[in-house]
């Protein structure tokens, strides 16, 4: 984002194009973001090269040497290995519902302590707040009880159910603050118009914050699909598994296969790597903008 | 990641209070056809399909099918982190399977037999004879008392193969020189010291992890006896760290390090880069346990290797491997001793040998591959003087650590081999008043 930034208005500028190219803290802040998309990039490029290197290769060359041919036997063996079509659907459902959920739940909660102003509503922020902040270890064992209790153990449901709230209470947070500044004038003439409370929320507020709820649904998307503690914990059976409990199969106690790890975190990452591009304009469009045109 | 720990660890003990708890009220007769009616079998462990135990277990399960017709095997390969972490959770819940591979040792094994989570194998083990196919040593990680404290009390797993820590050197590399195999810790000195002038560091080390340990663990057990293991891993009597054991390993190790054996960038090498450096051929030796084996074997094409036991030593480290356990809430226990026992028959655990793994219950004329039967005969060896001493890092929780930075210290420089022995005395002596020992 910093990179477009800087190169559009340099384009629109056409009056000082030899000072732009003489001024030598042009080329050190050139110099300093290729380093620092290098070192973003790097580990990255290692898996992939890792990922088509035969493990002979491996053992010859070391990680950082260029495979002498392209060897996808570790990505077969590895997808076969962990029924990981199974595990990217898995993924794939619980992040989706995760998000769509997650997203309605934050709109419900931020219209009612945002735009309805609802008694107390400082200290619900504090406790969304509070609730976003608390380290997922602190919850295992009681949701582990819990789900033991109604029989979610091992269960997506349990996941679904759980990474809803989590993500919620954040979205709650931020709509809430988007909300609180959206305005009036809208509101009053939905008002005058004769639109209810519903009315109001579904035809006036969700379309005219729709920017910030796709930047929601993108980012609850792809937290959930990385999220990898609750998930280890909750779901113990393999056909219930998500694709980041998958790549721990291959962590072993003492021992640990370099390229077909890497083929494993190559293939594990790209779904998430693609949601993201697809839908990296809607983040562009900024976090809290659209609120008013 | 620290915090993640202690998060963890913190939250562990509450769990493990409650189930104690829970554990108190029905702990079930376990008579040897419980379950013998089951109609499916759900089996999980964490090894590799291509690996010797994944390669024996998956035979052992063709054999299970064929023997018990009619009974349905569901397999899972589980993840090493999976089962580690949750075990405890996943045992005490419906979602239990009927027979598991467990890390044998008092954190893990211990600790879920303390909770009343495992099965009380003793008198099975008995009758099928699988405490005879094992040796004293090995048998050490399968009881546990009544605290969850390995060496005695009941028997609650069976262990299907066996590590121990080695010397793997590279023959070529001992050609060029001219040098021998070693048989004294005073002509390994002597073949390291011409590396040395020959400007060949000889030690491949990875200080970073568990290697370099558990090479100042194997010098002090050149100056130990049994009674001095069972009084550093069992807890018999007090061990003085400034002792003769202890002490000669420290300032031996120091040593190695001064004369160039082991290199000074060594203290940050991982395991898995020690490993690839000797399979590239930088390094001549590298002292390290049984499991590098079948990798090496298939992965090192440019030059011969070989390995030998650490020259002079009786006692090495090593120990059973995983147990075989079977959980309390397991639905078809009689099954799961019947998979069990398949597992200890003479032709599984050839296979397991065959392909690059250590059978327990060994017999090296079943071994047909040459390299393999190297690796076995050296294992008997050590087996049948009841040689196993087990893992320098075992006596206290989180020693591991503490272990890696002491020696890291020796290597860089940083510490003396005095403060180090200090160092590492403070968490064991604290454990042990834990214990009430």
């Amino acid at each position: 984002m910093t990179l477009t930034a800087n190169r559009a208005p340099a384009k629109t500028d056409p009056a000082t194009p030899v000072a732009k190219r003489t001024n030598p803290l042009r080329f050190v802040i050139l110099a300093a973001l290729l380093a620092l998309l290098l070192i973003v990039v790097a580990p990255l490029l290692i898996i992939a090269i890792n990922a088509v290197k035969s493990p002979a290769d491996y053992a010859t060359g070391g990680p950082l040497s260029l495979p002498p041919h392209l060897y996808w036997d570790g990505i077969v063996d590895f997808w076969k290995r962990v029924d990981f079509g199974q595990k990217l659907w898995n993924s794939f459902i619980t992040s989706f519902t995760v998000a769509v959920l997650g997203v309605l739940l934050s709109v419900l909660n931020a219209y009612a302590l945002g735009i309805g102003k609802v008694k107390g509503r400082l200290w619900f922020l504090v406790f969304f707040l509070v609730a976003n902040l608390l380290p997922q270890e602190v919850l295992v064992y009681p949701l582990y009880f819990l789900s033991k209790e109604v029989q979610l153990y091992d269960s997506l449901i349990s996941i679904v159910i759980i990474f809803t709230v989590i993500q919620a209470a954040f979205g709650t947070y931020l709509l809430t603050s988007v909300y609180q500044e959206f305005p009036t004038e809208l509101l009053d003439a939905a008002d005058v118009d004769g639109a209810g409370k519903l009315r109001t929320l579904w035809s006036v507020v969700v379309p005219v914050s729709r920017p910030t709820l796709g930047v929601l649904f993108t980012f609850f998307f792809i937290w959930t699909w990385n999220e990898f503690f609750l998930p280890l914990v909750f779901l113990v059976s393999n056909e219930n598994q998500t694709v980041p409990v998958a790549l721990g199969v291959l962590q072993g106690d003492r021992l640990m296969d370099v390229t077909m790890t890497s083929s494993s975190g190559l293939i594990g990452i790209l779904p998430a790597l693609l949601f993201f591009l697809i839908f990296q304009r809607t983040l562009t469009r900024g976090i809290t903008a659209g609120a008013i045109k | 990641m620290i915090l993640f720990r202690a998060g963890l660890s913190a939250g562990a003990l509450l769990l493990a209070t409650s189930l104690a708890l829970a554990a108190c009220g029905g702990s079930g007769d376990s008579s040897s056809d419980e379950g013998s009616d089951a109609k499916v079998l759900s089996l999980w462990h964490y090894e590799g399909p291509n690996s010797a135990m994944g390669i024996a277990w998956n035979k052992a399960i063709e054999e299970f099918k064929s023997s018990h017709p009619g009974v349905e095997v569901k397999f899972e390969e589980k993840s090493f982190e999976q089962i580690q972490q949750n075990a405890q959770m996943i045992l005490n819940s419906d979602s239990a399977p009927d027979i598991m591979e467990y890390n044998k040792g008092n954190a893990t094994a211990g600790l879920l037999s303390k909770q009343g989570l495992l099965t009380d194998l003793t008198e099975e083990s008995g009758k099928r004879g699988w405490d005879k196919a094992l040796n004293s040593s090995l048998q050490t990680t399968t009881k546990y008392d009544d605290d969850g404290i390995m060496g005695s009390g009941k028997t609650y797993g069976v262990p299907n193969y066996a590590e121990y820590v080695e010397v793997y050197y590279n023959k070529d590399l001992f050609k060029k020189y001219n040098l021998q195999v070693p048989t004294t810790l005073d002509e390994f000195t002597k073949v390291m010291d011409t590396f040395v002038q020959n400007k060949v560091t000889p030690l491949a080390v990875g200080g970073a992890e568990y290697p370099a340990q558990q090479i100042l663990y194997s010098l002090a057990l050149s100056k130990a006896d049994r009674a001095w293991v069972d009084d550093y891993q069992l807890y018999k009597n007090k061990v003085d760290f400034k002792g003769p054991q202890l002490k000669y390993g420290a300032d031996t190790f120091k040593q190695w390090v001064d004369k160039g054996y082991i290199a000074k960038n060594s203290a940050g090498i991982k395991a898995e880069d020690m490993g690839v450096s000797f399979t590239q051929g930088k390094f001549p030796i590298m002292i390290s346990g049984s499991w590098w084996y079948g990798r090496f074997v298939n992965e090192i094409k440019g030059f011969e290797w070989g390995t030998f036991l650490f020259p002079g030593n009786k006692l090495h480290p090593g120990s059973s491997g995983n147990l075989w356990v079977v959980p309390e809430k397991s639905k078809a226990k009689a099954l799961a001793y019947d998979f069990i026992d398949i597992t200890m028959k003479p032709e599984i655990q050839a296979l397991l040998g065959n392909n690059g793994g250590v059978p327990v219950a060994a017999d090296a004329s079943a071994i047909t591959d040459p390299k393999n039967k190297e690796l076995i005969e050296n294992f008997n060896k050590v087996s049948s003087a009841d040689g196993l001493a087990f893992y320098p890092d075992w006596p206290a929780p989180g020693y591991y650590d503490v272990l890696v930075a002491g020696v890291q210290g020796l290597i860089n420089g940083s510490k003396t081999p005095d403060q180090v022995l200090t160092e590492i005395q403070k968490p064991y002596d604290e454990n042990l008043a834990d214990l009430g020992k």
